[in-house]
C-alpha cells in the first residue's frame, strides 16, 4: 500500500507547492527555474533567497572552499557566468545516501563493512562459469527487489534499473524525504552505468541460443533499453517533473551523474538531484575482462606488488543532492559537501588509461572545486587492481600531488569492479569516511609495489580528521571523471 | 549450392598444423592480420609495437587468434615475450611443447 | 545557446546536403534490407565503416560507431573550412545519445562466449564494442576531442536531454563548445530486439494490479519501420562570435515524465506549455511544430496545442525515416535548422517521447541570416 503522501499529482498540472498545513519537514518551494536558452541563457536567474547561511565569516571554520570559489574555466566574455550580485552559484551537499553492494546495503552496513575491510568476494552464480580457470566475484548477495521496492513490478525491470531504483529509494529515506517530497518539486535523476542490462541481455542472447527466438518474452525484451535504469527511480518514486538522464559513461559514469547532479543545482535546474550508478553482474563483462587477462584469480589487490587484476562487481549507489539552503532549512544531516568535479577524455585509446590527461583530469576537479592539492586529505582511486591502471592513476596523482600525495585508497579490493557504479559507491564511501572520521581500508594488500607508492592504508581502516576528499573514476573510451567532496563544517553533525 | 574447394577451407589448414612450416606460416598470417599488414612486410624481430604500432588490444588479439588456431593456452605473463615473431614462435612452441 | 553547425548522416545519404534536400522533397525511404528477407528498413544506403572511413582502426568497428565518427569528422570538417582549427582538443565537448549502444556488438560478443570451445573464446578486438560509450570514445580518438565524453542513453529523447546537459555543461564553463547528437544503426539484432518486445503478451489476469506505462506500448507503435542514422550539432553559448550568423538559437528545453495513471498526451502538453513559456514565445507564434510521429500520444498533444498548418510545415521525419531511435531527436533538430531559410527569424517546436514515458520539447529561434 502507498501512503497518502505518496499521492500523485494531476496530469499535466504543475507539481503542489509545499503545503504548510501538512509537510513531513520544511522544504524549499519550487524555485522559478531559469529561463531557457537564448538571450536569457546568459544571465540565469538563481532563486531568490537570503545568501547562504554559513558563510565563512559567520561559522568558525567555515568553508575552506567558500574563501576562493574559482570562476568558470571559460567565464571570459565566452560563456555565461553567474549573475552579478550573486558572486558564487548555489553550494551543493549530500544529504541521502543509498548503496547496494556486495559488502552491504543501506548506509549502516555499507557503513560497518567499510570500516571493517569486508571482503564482497565469492565464487560467481550469475551465470555458468564453466569453462573459466577461476571465477571470482563480488556479487549483491541476496538481493530481493520485492522487499527494496514498493512501487514498480520488478518483473518489468532488468536487474540493473531495480538496482538504481532500490538504491534511490534508500538514499530519499536516508535523507529523511518521502517520495511525496520529492513530488512537489523540481527533480534531476542521473543513472551512471556500463553495461545497462546486459545482465538480461545475455539472458536473451542465451535463450535465443538454446530455446529459440520465441522464447524470448516481450517482457524481458522490453527491460533491454539502458533509459529504463533511470526512468525505474522516476516511477519508483512516482516523479513528474524530473528530468531523467541515464549516463552511459562506462566505469565513470558514477562520477559523470554525481557532476551533471552538481551542476542542476547549482544551476538551480533542480531542487533535489538523485545521482550515481548502477551495474549487475554478467558474463560479456567477465568474459571481456579474462580475454584480456585482467581478471584476479582470487582477490583484487590494488597497487600491491602482486596484483593480478580485477574482480568484477556489480552494485548501486545512488545520492541524494541539495542546495545548502535547502538543506539547512529543512534541518537536514549534511554528510558533505560537493566541491566541484572534472571531466576529459584522453582521446587516446580505447582501453589504455594516458597518465598526462588523467593527471589533467584530477586538476580540473580541484579547480572546479577552488581546492589547492596540498589541502586534499584523501584520495579514493579508481585503482582496479591492474598492472596498468594502478601504475598510470598513481603517476597522474604524482603529477597532481607532487611526490608526497595524500592516502590514496581503493575501494575495489572490497567491492570488486562495480562498473558505472564504482565511482557512485566511492563518492558514497568518501561521504561516510568524511562524516565518520576514518579512511577505508585496501583490504588483500601484502607489499606496495614500488611503481605505485602511495600509502593504500593497507587491511585496517583507519580514523582520520577528513576535511577534503578527492573520488576518481577512469573508464574504457579515456572517459575520465574526479569528484571533490569536503567536509560540512557549519554545524555539529 | 556453390560449391568449396577444400583446400582453401580454414579447418583443412588447422589440420596441418604439425608440418612446421605451414605452422610457421599460419602464425605469421594471424600476427600480419593482426597488425593489419602484409606478411611481406615484416621481419622475424621487427617489433609489433614499436615498428608496426600495435596497440595492447592488438597484442591480446595475437594471442587470443593463437590460442583459438592451436588450441592452447598462453600464460599472459609470457606477452613482453611475444613482441616480435621469433618471440612469438618461441612462446607458442613452448606452451605446445612443440 | 545556439546552433552554429550541423551535420547529418540520414536514410536520404551521407551529407548533411542529402539530407535537406530530403527533407524538403519530403521522400519516404523505406526499402528492403539487404539480405533481410523482405524486410523493409531505413538505412544509410551504401554505407559501410570501411568505406567511409578507411581501412586503418575500422577491422572491429561497428556500424553505430562508424556512423558517429562519421558525423561529427563531417561537423568539424565543416568548421575547419569556416572558423580554422582549434575546433578539436580540450575546450569541446562531446555528447552523444544512445538507446542502448549496440546490441549487435553486445549480443554477438556474449554469444561467441557461449558457443566457443572456452567461454573467453572471444574476439579481444570487439570488447570496446560492447560498451555503450564506444561510439563517443571513437569519435574523441579519431578527432582529438578531448573535453567532457557524455554517452547519454535516452533512446529517441536523447538530443533533446543533450540539449539540457550541453547548456549545463557551456553554463559552468566545462567547454567552449559542445558537439551534442545521436547515433543509431540498423543491425538484425535490433531489429529483432524492437519486434520481440511489441510481441503478444498475454493480457494480465483479471483484478492484477498494472501500471500504465509497464504493460506493452500502444499498438500503433508495432507500424515504426525501423531507421537510422547520426546528426551533430555543434552548440556555442548565445554571446559568443562565431565565424558565422548562429543557425538558430536554443531558446528552451523542457523534458517530464509521465506520472501512473495519467495520460501520456498530457505529459507532452505540459512539456511543451512549459518550454513556450520559459522561451516567452505564444503558442501561436510557432512556425512549426514536429513530433517523432511515432506515438499517438504525442501527435495527438500537438494537434491540440497547434494549428494543421503549423504542424505540417516541415515533414514527420518518423513517417518518412522510420523509428531511428537516438538518432531522430537529432535529426529533428536538423531538419529545423535546415529549413531555418523558409521561415527567418521564426520560431520551431520540437518534441519527442521515447516510449518508456519520458517526454522532452525544444523552442528554437531560427537564424536570420541563413
Amino acid at each position: 500500500m502507498t501512503s497518502s503522501s505518496e499521492g500523485t499529482p494531476p496530469a499535466g498540472s504543475r507539481p503542489r507547492r509545499p503545503d504548510t498545513s501538512h509537510p513531513p519537514s520544511p522544504l524549499p518551494s519550487r524555485p522559478p527555474r531559469r529561463p531557457g536558452g537564448g538571450p536569457s541563457d546568459s544571465r540565469p536567474s538563481y532563486p531568490p533567497g537570503p545568501p547562504p547561511v554559513n558563510s565563512p565569516a559567520s561559522v568558525p571554520g567555515g568553508s575552506p572552499r567558500a574563501l576562493r570559489r574559482r570562476p568558470p574555466r571559460f567565464s571570459a566574455g565566452s560563456s555565461p557566468t553567474f549573475p552579478a550580485g550573486r558572486p558564487e552559484p548555489r553550494r551543493v551537499v549530500v544529504t541521502g545516501l543509498g548503496a547496494l553492494s556486495s559488502i552491504g546495503t543501506g548506509t549502516a552496513d555499507f557503513t560497518a563493512g567499510l570500516r571493517a575491510g569486508r571482503s564482497g568476494v565469492s565464487p560467481i552464480t550469475a551465470f555458468d562459469t564453466a569453462g573459466f580457470a577461476h571465477a571470482n566475484g563480488c556479487q549483491v548477495p541476496d538481493f530481493d527487489p520485492h522487499r527494496l521496492l514498493r512501487r514498480i513490478d520488478p518483473a518489468e525491470y532488468g536487474r540493473a534499473a531495480q538496482f538504481s531504483a532500490a538504491a534511490a529509494r534508500m538514499a530519499v529515506v536516508d535523507a529523511g524525504l518521502s517520495p511525496g517530497d520529492l513530488r512537489r518539486v523540481r527533480c534531476q535523476i542521473s543513472v551512471g552505468t556500463t553495461d545497462g542490462e546486459s545482465y538480461d541481455l545475455d539472458r536473451i542472447t542465451e535463450t535465443h541460443l538454446h530455446r529459440g527466438p520465441s522464447a524470448v518474452t516481450a517482457q524481458a525484451a522490453r527491460r533491454i533499453p539502458a533509459a529504463r535504469l533511470g526512468i525505474a527511480v522516476a516511477r519508483e518514486l512516482g516523479l513528474a517533473d524530473v528530468e531523467i538522464l541515464t549516463i552511459g559513461t562506462a566505469c565513470s559514469a558514477g562520477n559523470y551523474s554525481i557532476g551533471n547532479g552538481l551542476d542542476a543545482i547549482r544551476q538551480g535546474d533542480a531542487d533535489f538531484a538523485l545521482c550515481g550508478g548502477a551495474d549487475a553482474f554478467c558474463r560479456k563483462t567477465f568474459a571481456a575482462f579474462y580475454r584480456l587477462g585482467t581478471i584476479a584469480p582470487d582477490c583484487c589487490r590494488p597497487f600491491d606488488t602482486r596484483r593480478q587484476g580485477i574482480l568484477t562487481g556489480e552494485g548501486a549507489g545512488l545520492l541524494l543532492l541539495e542546495s545548502l539552503d535547502s538543506a539547512l532549512a529543512r534541518g537536514a544531516r549534511i554528510y558533505a559537501e560537493v566541491l566541484g568535479y572534472g571531466l576529459n577524455c584522453d582521446a587516446h585509446h580505447p582501453v589504455a588509461p594516458e597518465e598526462e590527461s588523467v593527471a589533467r583530469c584530477l586538476q580540473l576537479a580541484l579547480d572546479d572545486a577552488g581546492v589547492k592539492h596540498e589541502e586534499v586529505d584523501l584520495i579514493s582511486a579508481h585503482g582496479t587492481g591492474t598492472r596498468a591502471n594502478d601504475v598510470t592513476e598513481s603517476r597522474a596523482v604524482r603529477r597532481v600531488y607532487g611526490d608526497s600525495p595524500p592516502r590514496t585508497i581503493s575501494l575495489k579490493s572490497m567491492l570488486g569492479h562495480t562498473m558505472g557504479a564504482a565511482s557512485a559507491l566511492g563518492a558514497i564511501a568518501c561521504s561516510l569516511a568524511i562524516t565518520h572520521g576514518f579512511i577505508p581500508p585496501t583490504i588483500n594488500h601484502r607489499t606496495t609495489d614500488p611503481e605505485c607508492a602511495v600509502d593504500c592504508v593497507p587491511n585496517q581502516a583507519v580514523d582520520a580528521d577528513l576535511r577534503i576528499v578527492q573520488n576518481n573514476g577512469l573508464a574504457f573510451g579515456g572517459n575520465n571523471a574526479a569528484v571533490v567532496l569536503g567536509r560540512y563544517e557549519g554545524r555539529e553533525l | 549450392m556453390q560449391t568449396t574447394d577444400l583446400r582453401d577451407d580454414h579447418s583443412t589448414r588447422t589440420r596441418d598444423h604439425r608440418v612446421t612450416g605451414v605452422r610457421d606460416d599460419r602464425i605469421t598470417e594471424i600476427v600480419c592480420d593482426r597488425l593489419e599488414i602484409e606478411p611481406g612486410e615484416i621481419a622475424e624481430t621487427d617489433r609489433f609495437v614499436e615498428e608496426h604500432g600495435a596497440d595492447s588490444l592488438a597484442l591480446i588479439g595475437v594471442l587470443a587468434a593463437l590460442e583459438k588456431e592451436f588450441r592452447v593456452t598462453i600464460d599472459q605473463n609470457e606477452m613482453p615475450r611475444m613482441a616480435h615473431l621469433a618471440g612469438v614462435r618461441q612462446v607458442l612452441a613452448e606452451t605446445a611443447g612443440w | 545557446m545556439n546552433i552554429t553547425a550541423w551535420s547529418a548522416l540520414s536514410p536520404y545519404g551521407h551529407t548533411a546536403a542529402d539530407f535537406t534536400t530530403g527533407v524538403r522533397q519530403r521522400r519516404a525511404t523505406a526499402a528492403p534490407v539487404p539480405g533481410a528477407h523482405g524486410q523493409l528498413g531505413c538505412l544509410v544506403p551504401l554505407f559501410e565503416p570501411r568505406t567511409a572511413l578507411g581501412r586503418k582502426g575500422t577491422r572491429h568497428m561497428n556500424r553505430v560507431t562508424a556512423l558517429a565518427v562519421t558525423a561529427v569528422g563531417a561537423v568539424l570538417d565543416h568548421l575547419d573550412h569556416t572558423e580554422g582549427g582549434g575546433q578539436r582538443g580540450l575546450d569541446t565537448a562531446l555528447v552523444l545519445g544512445t538507446t542502448t549502444g549496440s546490441v549487435q556488438s553486445m549480443t554477438d560478443f556474449t554469444r561467441s562466449s557461449l558457443t566457443g570451445e572456452r567461454p573467453y573464446d572471444v574476439e579481444p578486438g570487439v570488447i570496446p564494442n560492447s560498451v555503450m560509450n564506444c561510439a563517443a570514445a571513437q569519435c574523441a580518438i579519431r578527432h582529438r576531442i578531448q573535453g567532457p565524453n557524455t554517452t547519454l542513453a535516452a533512446g529517441r529523447t536523447a538530443a533533446l536531454l543533450g540539449l539540457l546537459y550541453a547548456r549545463r555543461l557551456l553554463r559552468a564553463g566545462r567547454a567552449r563548445s559542445v558537439l551534442c547528437g545521436g547515433a543509431e544503426e540498423y543491425t538484425t539484432a535490433r531489429a529483432w530486439l524492437e519486434a520481440r518486445s511489441r510481441a503478444a503478451t498475454p493480457p494480465p489476469p483479471a483484478g492484477a494490479p498494472r501500471l500504465p506505462g509497464e504493460g506493452p506500448p500502444p499498438s500503433a507503435a508495432a507500424f515504426a519501420l525501423l531507421g537510422e542514422g547520426a546528426a551533430v550539432l555543434r552548440l556555442t553559448p548565445a554571446d559568443m562570435t562565431t565565424a558565422a550568423p548562429p543557425l538558430a538559437t536554443v531558446l528552451a528545453v523542457e523534458t517530464r515524465h509521465t506520472p501512473e495513471g495519467t495520460d501520456p498526451a498530457a505529459t507532452v502538453r505540459a512539456t511543451v506549455t512549459e518550454a513556450l513559456a520559459r522561451s516567452g514565445v505564444a503558442a501561436d507564434d510557432v512556425w512549426a511544430a514536429t513530433g517523432t510521429g511515432l506515438d499517438p500520444a504525442e501527435t495527438r498533444a500537438l494537434d491540440a496545442l497547434f494549428s494543421r498548418q503549423v504542424c505540417g510545415q516541415l515533414p514527420t521525419l518518423g513517417l518518412l525515416l522510420g523509428d531511428t531511435g537516438a538518432a531522430s531527436a537529432a535529426l529533428q533538430l536538423a531538419a529545423v535548422v535546415a529549413s531555418a531559410g523558409q521561415a527567418p527569424g521564426g520560431h520551431a517546436v520540437i518534441t519527442s517521447v521515447d516510449g518508456q514515458g519520458v517526454a522532452a520539447a525544444a523552442v528554437l529561434r531560427m537564424g536570420e541570416g541563413v
